[in-house]
């Protein structure tokens, strides 16, 4: 059971990690629009496969 | 419309030619731009609207664009049709941005509230993080709380139980630190004005619960909550959540409109010398008089005239009417409205809160700060009822202490948070605002929220004739040869040519009927072949053409021809159903043209719907009685009343009134300002009248006659959404609060049970947006 002593701690300081990660994704904005990247797979256009590599060399 | 606009070479050369190196200008860039965070100089963020963009795959398109343009980034945002750009002026200048995102099919725009927009895009991030610290922490504190629960008693060694109990403590620290802060603030904020909110039991509900839980858990006595804790925070903040998206969307429709103006327009200064120089500037620093040119996609600065060019126009700001209106040279454009098909170049006319948009818009600011009646009533009880919550709660907490009950602070603090009053102050406003963002789409402006109360009660409607049933101008419909030899399409040029250079309204729709006929080229050659045109008030217009004295006049003052022989019967009358204008020479009358009342094609069908809606209708004018009855009849109204004065239409109005009855009144706007003023509820036609300053509640800028039919039915709509929601929220409270005083019903349950009810009510208003 001495296990649990180093579990629940543990655990309280993942959930601050995961919530910090959860800050991190919406402050960089990845929730504010949560329609086009649903559409983007639909997109069989050419520009969609460049996009990335694209916006590496800006 | 295509769905992505074509793009090519010539797009790029108009976009630098159309004057995007002022964009370039620091000053320029001061409105939508600002320095990039590391403070590198030349590099900095600019705020741009794209207009077109339709689908995500329009962003790929643009940012494959950008990419491009050196030193460029971009971040599209289909949803809210706006862009930040990343760019660094020594490698590329910000025109040059612009210029490739026109490149890609586009049109971009410096977003001059762009800061506004992010703030509110900052808000919404705050909120949602607030609720995604909630749901974790919720989650995790749950899973301490679980073992307790499931435990027979001696099962679970007091240490582990302690240990969890620190361990929900601490995941309840953001919970009750960040994401609960919000209720602190509002309920701080309101205090200090000396006022109570809603606020305040949740604010007090989280700071007691967290206290006595600590307290419990510190001193090892007593039951600790930390599970219900971040339970209701997380609901709550959950409801309010999705409450504020139903919200947003209620008021896009407003929203959508006031902000049509576009942020900068370019200026012609000397035209139309050829050297005329183009600049862009700031729209607000457009003044009457000036000239500028608007490209296609752009929305009109101002109120303004057509000077060159060609386009269609989408007034649908304005009216309501989606389909495209022509504008040639001359014709007059209103601020707001996007200019389609072709560049034109416009003299502004008005601008800023003199323009017909700014009238709009001063108008739905009004009725946006309004509220409606059952509104401000539920308001003032709020109050009361709050301070009666606090009140309930302590006395049940206490009460059920001395009772001797382990968990009577628990039951306060349901008490608290289930009797919290929001589904009952939300229940009216939501509905009224999505009401009033229904009908602008239509083209119909609600000036208070009351208008929309009255309406729905209304049980007369009276209506007045010119302008109102009928249209301003009769429309010419039949042309009569009377003797043989006379070809139609020939005497209607010849009358229009006659007619050129009047103004009377009869005259313009002579020249519209000849327009629609293609007859312009031979109208024209014979206004030159005309002598000696003479235009006498009351007698018509008289000329020569070709050595023959040609006369046109209206029947009633034409005496001498009405003898005439060969004339048909039924014209000889005083022709009940409108107008007849007769084209005569020395030999007597050649043609009649024959002009219909003017009746509006859905008026109607606007009366029989009001019929079957029980209103009782009537028709109130100063015109003679042969004419009012006619129109009546023919649009089906019951009662009719001619050659009223204004205080007779006035006193007929009171007389309605005094037996009880509550009177809607639908006019021009114009002439019946009195009249408006005194129904219980007005609806001005809003073709030519003042919208700002008329004294009616609901003004029809589409002009549609059936829109009243509409707007009414929507009211009563509205009317019993409010019902709907103001009982929902009644009775959920009636049933909580008994339920939350027996101790039946745990903070978490009470905290799902609030917003949902807050949820159902904002639900159940969205309705009407349909």
């Amino acid at each position: 059971m001495d296990i649990v002593y180093l579990l629940v701690p543990l655990s309280v300081v993942l959930v601050f990690l995961i919530v910090a990660v959860f800050w991190w994704s919406v402050q960089s904005g990845q929730f504010d629009d949560l329609e086009r990247h649903g559409e983007s797979v639909l997109d069989d256009d050419e520009a969609g496969a460049r996009k990335a590599p694209g916006r590496d060399d800006a | 419309m295509p769905r992505h606009p074509p793009r090519g070479r010539h797009v790029l050369q108009a976009a630098l030619s159309a004057g995007y190196a002022a964009i370039d200008d620091p000053e320029v860039q001061a409105a939508f731009t600002r320095p990039a965070d590391a403070g590198t100089p030349g590099r900095g963020k600019a705020f741009v609207a794209i207009d077109g963009m339709y689908c995500a795959a329009c962003a790929v398109k643009i940012e494959a664009q950008i990419a491009q343009v050196p030193g460029a980034r971009i971040d599209v945002n289909v949803a809210a049709g706006n862009a930040v750009v990343d760019w660094e002026a020594s490698r590329a200048p910000l025109s040059a941005v612009f210029a490739a995102i026109e490149a890609a099919g586009y049109r971009p725009y410096p977003a001059g509230d762009h800061a506004q927009r992010t703030a509110a895009d900052r808000g919404r991030r705050q909120e949602l993080w607030r609720l995604g610290v909630a749901g974790l922490c919720m989650m995790q504190v749950m899973m301490y709380a679980w073992p307790g629960y499931v435990s027979t008693d001696g099962d679970l060694a007091p240490d582990i139980a302690r240990l969890l109990q620190w361990a929900s403590w601490m995941m309840s620290l953001p919970v009750v630190l960040f994401s609960a802060v919000p209720f602190y603030r509002n309920a701080w904020r309101d205090l200090r004005r000396g006022r109570v909110s809603m606020d305040l039991p949740v604010a007090i509900a989280v700071v007691v619960t967290f206290a006595a839980s600590s307290w419990a858990m510190a001193s090892g006595q007593g039951e600790v909550w930390f599970d219900s804790l971040t339970m209701f925070v997380f609901f709550l903040l959950g409801g309010r959540w999705l409450e504020a998206g139903a919200r947003r969307r209620a008021v896009r429709d407003l929203e959508r409109i006031t902000r049509r103006l576009p942020d900068t327009v370019e200026r012609l200064s000397g035209w139309p010398a050829p050297q005329a120089r183009a600049e862009r500037i700031a729209s607000h620093r457009v003044a009457a008089g000036d000239v500028v040119r608007i490209a296609v996609g752009e929305a009109f600065p101002g109120d303004g005239t057509v000077l060159a060019g060609g386009s269609s126009a989408d007034e649908a700001v304005l009216t309501g009417e989606s389909r495209p209106v022509p504008k040639g040279i001359g014709d007059a454009v209103v601020a707001g409205s996007f200019n389609l098909t072709g560049p034109v170049v416009v003299r502004v006319d008005r601008t800023g809160a003199d323009s017909r948009f700014g009238q709009v818009l001063a108008l739905m600011e009004q009725a946006a700060a309004g509220k409606p009646r059952i509104a401000e009533i539920a308001d003032r009880y709020a109050r009361w009822f709050l301070l009666g919550v606090l009140l309930l709660a302590a006395v049940a907490g206490f009460g059920w202490h001395l009772a001797g009950e382990p968990r009577a602070l628990w039951i306060a603090v349901s008490v608290l948070i289930v009797t919290c009053p929001c589904a009952l102050s939300l229940a009216a406003p939501i509905a009224s605002v999505t009401a009033v963002g229904r009908l602008a789409r239509q083209g119909v402006l609600v000036s208070h929220p009351q208008a929309l109360e009255a309406l729905a009660q209304a049980t007369d409607a009276v209506f007045d004739k010119t302008g109102t049933l009928t249209r301003d101008v009769p429309t010419l419909y039949a042309v009569e040869p009377l003797r043989d030899g006379v070809d139609p399409l020939r005497a209607l040029a010849l009358a229009a040519a006659l007619e050129a250079g009047s103004r009377h309204p009869l005259a313009r729709s002579i020249a519209e009927a000849a327009r629609n006929q293609r007859l312009d080229t031979e109208v024209a050659s014979t206004v030159a072949r005309l002598d000696a045109v003479r235009e006498t008030a009351g007698e018509g217009v008289s000329a020569t053409l070709d050595g023959v004295r040609w006369r046109l006049a209206s029947a009633a003052l034409d005496g001498p021809v009405d003898a005439a022989p060969g004339m048909p019967a039924d014209l000889r009358a005083d022709a009940p159903s409108g107008a007849v204008v007769w084209l005569s020479d020395a030999e007597g009358p050649a043609a009649a043209f024959r002009f219909d009342d003017g009746l509006r094609p859905d008026a109607a069908d606007t009366v029989a719907a009001l019929h079957r809606d029980g209103l009782r209708t009537a028709l109130l004018s100063g015109d003679h009685e042969a004419a009012v009855s006619t129109v009546a009849a023919r649009a089906g109204v019951t009662r009719h009343v001619s050659r009223a004065t204004p205080d007779g239409k006035l006193a007929e109005v009171e007389r309605l009134q005094a037996q009880g009855a509550r009177v809607l009144a639908v006019g021009d706007g114009i002439n019946d300002g009195p009249l408006l003023s005194r129904a219980d509820v007005s609806v001005a036609m809003g073709a030519g009248a003042p919208i700002a300053q008329g004294r009616a509640d609901l003004v029809l800028l589409s002009d549609r006659l059936a829109d009243v039919a509409f707007a009414r039915g929507l009211a009563k709509r509205t009317l019993r959404v409010t019902q709907q929601n103001l009982a929902w929220a009644a009775l959920y409270n009636a049933a909580c609060v008994p339920l939350a005083l027996a101790g039946l019903l745990p903070p978490w349950a009470a905290g799902l049970g609030m917003a949902a009810s807050s949820l159902a009510v904002v639900l159940n208003a969205l309705r009407l947006a349909r």
